[in-house]
């Protein structure tokens, strides 16, 4: 116990020292700059950012308790980025090495992001840990990361450099391994920077917790730069006027490229509130935004209910929302409920719900495929459930009073980019069916970094990307309708089936291909994780043990409860070549427990 | 002082886990919080704030990935408090 807290030490004093002197003097960037406003159209993220950096605008990290902490103009970012990349330069890596680094909502890692860009190097972001008694799995998330990119350098700050340092134990390709104060200690070396070209890797992007099978998207500066244009352009019609509040991870796709890098090339100022400091008081972002009068800003569906679930009636008469007139909406699926209801609580603040722009994409695309029309608010369409079952076709509803399910209208593609819907075997079908949704153009990753099978997988001939979502088109509009069944969304996280079954099958009692994970819902939308494992343990105790554990590890991996399910070998469906079908698997396990009321089966789970 | 300290977050913790938690188990300074009480994401994210308002504190994220039990949980806040 007391190594923990000895563990605990350094971290813990930085979140009491950190004081910056200056602290009342501090005022965040403006939100009208004194350049003329470039919208994208840039050829590298560098050139982006050395054409923002002769403004005034810039990044702003704020803390819990909604006070401004830091500021990071884009000047000011340049200046510190190049000089960071002398040192890095230092290391004398060839072009094109990866750079590893911990991201947390802070100005060093923005620094450190575009400090590789310029030293010719692609960095990577790797979350932060954010479940109880996570330690052994995130570190094992770290060093799965560190090994399938074949990481030279890894960076994290004070806070998580004892979590990386000992992830990098035994990382054979890793160089160095420290904090930003440590790097800029070292010297700097005096060479000139070497400008980057579009067919350049820009940076990787990580889109699962696995630990033996991490997935890292390569995206070139080209593709980035082509997904930036579309979504500053034609998705949100960026003004110089526009300024931006997100507490989206630095992480994740969207926080990263859609409020990070979205608002360099186009100049406007961000303010950024740590996901953390979001989950525990999401007032504190609205009051961002009420306050420095933002207009854009992104969420997933999962926020905008902690939102409305947790934001009192009585903040909301502290809230002029009237200034936000993009109010993103992606990364899962969009439930028109979660819409209505966050619409309903805060108009009196404000809010129009018109600002709604649900969009549609995934990392494997750089970040955004279809929007929606911007102003418009969102749209739906509610379709009748059995023809949706029994033919696989969205028809409107004709009557009143027959089941329907209703799904949101996620816009058309951007432009350069087409959307096609295909059946099992990879055939184009009409609008109006209901199969995989295929994206194809210039925003499309290379593949997954070292890990052709993957690729294979999800890269198709021509460049069709397989994003592994289910839907339809409808008058050219793309309906999202549910995901295979190889992802699991639970509280806005998008959980991979196989890791969770990787993490039992490391168990000593379970063999591999015996365990098989997927979620089932209830009526109001909230889904569980069911892990169903062939076991042949007889003793009570030891099926307990192995249940409990079981639990517990997908708890500390994942952050979610779950249900898990010992039956007698022989019980789950494979597939003719052996495999493991999680549809039918499924099926089976609603059929033994009689989930035709769903509730009760997630209630049991809570258990 | 410390130890002081401790008793009471201690008895905090476990008023505030028992109502948090439809759980029937008696909750002990060894309580597995993830294991035996099924704190899922939306609980620990009520508690935190709780636990942060009542003591006047902020708990580094970090921190969270060595706590699995309610000792260690109360451990940290005593800590925390002490060190401000």
């Amino acid at each position: 116990m007391s190594s923990t807290i000895t563990k605990l030490n350094a971290p813990l004093t930085q979140a009491f020292d950190f004081q910056p002197s200056s602290e009342l003097q501090i005022i965040p960037t403006p939100t009208r700059n004194t350049l003329a406003q470039q919208l994208a159209g840039f050829d590298t993220l560098t050139n982006a950012l050395e054409y923002a950096a002769q403004g005034i605008t810039g990044y702003n990290f704020y803390d819990a308790k909604g006070n401004l902490r830091s500021v990071l103009s884009y000047n000011l970012l340049r200046q510190n980025a190049r000089a960071l990349a002398q040192r890095l330069s230092g290391f004398n890596l060839i072009r094109g090495s990866r750079v590893a680094i911990i991201a947390d909502t802070s100005p060093e890692f923005v620094e450190l992001f575009f400090a590789c860009r310029y030293a010719g190097l692609v960095p990577f972001a790797m979350p932060v840990p954010v479940n109880l008694g996570s330690h052994g799995i995130y570190v094992q998330q770290l060093k799965g990361m560190l090994d399938s990119s074949e990481a030279s350098l890894a960076f994290a700050n004070i806070d998580y450099i004892n979590f990386l340092e000992e992830a990098s134990a035994k990382i054979s390709n890793l160089k160095w391994t420290g904090t930003p104060a440590q790097l800029r200690e070292l010297p700097a070396k005096d060479v000139a920077l070497e400008p980057n070209s579009p067919n350049e890797v820009a940076y990787l992007q990580f889109t699962s917790g696995s630990t033996r099978m991490p997935r890292g998207v390569v995206i070139t500066e080209h593709a980035l730069m082509c997904n930036l244009q579309g979504i500053v352009r034609n998705g949100l019609e960026i003004k110089p006027d526009d300024r931006s509040a997100s507490w989206l991870p630095f992480y994740h796709d969207m926080g990263l490229v859609g409020l990070v890098l979205a608002p360099m090339v186009t100049q406007i100022s961000v303010d950024y509130l740590a996901t953390r400091d979001f989950a525990i008081r999401p007032l504190q972002w609205l009051k961002l935004i009420s306050r420095n009068r933002c207009t854009v800003a992104f969420s997933q569906p999962f926020g905008l209910k902690l939102c409305t679930m947790r934001v009192r009636e009585s903040d909301l008469k502290e809230l002029d929302l009237s200034c936000w007139r993009a109010a993103g909406i992606g990364a899962e699926m969009i439930r028109p409920d979660t819409l209505r209801n966050f619409a309903d609580k805060f108009s009196s603040a404000g809010f129009k719900s018109n600002a709604f722009l649900p969009c549609y994409g995934l990392a494997e695309s750089t970040l955004a495929v279809t929007f929606s029309k911007i102003g418009s608010g969102f749209h739906s369409i509610q379709i009748d459930t059995k023809t949706l079952i029994d033919k696989r076709m969205a028809v409107r509803l004709q009557t009143a009073g027959r089941k329907y399910n209703e799904f949101v209208n996620c816009g058309q593609p951007l432009p350069g980019h087409t959307v096609k819907v295909v059946d099992e075997n990879g055939l184009q079908i009409e609008e109006r069916m209901v199969g995989s949704v295929l994206v194809q153009g210039a925003s499309i990753m290379t593949g997954y970094y070292n890990n052709p099978k993957e690729t294979q997988k999800a890269l198709k001939p021509d460049n069709w990307l397989d994003t592994g979502d289910i839907g339809f088109l409808y008058e050219g509009d793309l309906y999202i309708t549910g995901r295979r069944t190889d992802v699991i969304i639970v509280n806005g996280r998008n959980i991979r089936a196989q890791d969770i079954e990787e993490l039992a099958e490391q168990q000593p009692e379970v063999r591999s291909r015996e365990a098989s994970a997927f979620g089932v819902n209830d009526t109001a939308g909230t889904t569980t994780i069911v892990l169903v494992i062939e076991c042949r343990l007889t003793s009570a105790t030891e099926r307990n043990s192995l249940i409990k554990r079981l639990q517990q590890l997908v708890y500390m991996a994942f952050g979610v409860n779950c249900i898990v399910e010992l039956v007698s070998p022989h019980t789950l469906p494979r597939t003719s070549s052996g495999k493991l079908s999680r549809f039918a698997a499924r099926q089976g396990y609603i059929q033994r427990t009689n989930l035709n009321d769903q509730l009760s089966v997630v209630e049991s789970g809570d258990r | 002082m410390t130890e002081c300290n401790y008793d009471e977050i201690m008895q905090l913790l476990c008023d505030r886990l028992s109502t948090l938690t439809s759980s029937e188990t008696a909750i002990t300074a060894d309580t597995n919080l993830i294991s035996e009480l099924s704190i899922d994401s939306i609980k620990l994210l009520n508690l935190i704030m709780e636990i942060e308002d009542s003591f006047d504190i902020s708990i580094p994220i970090n921190a969270l990935a060595d706590v699995q039990t309610v000792h260690e949980l109360a451990s940290l806040i005593s800590r925390i408090k002490s060190a401000h």
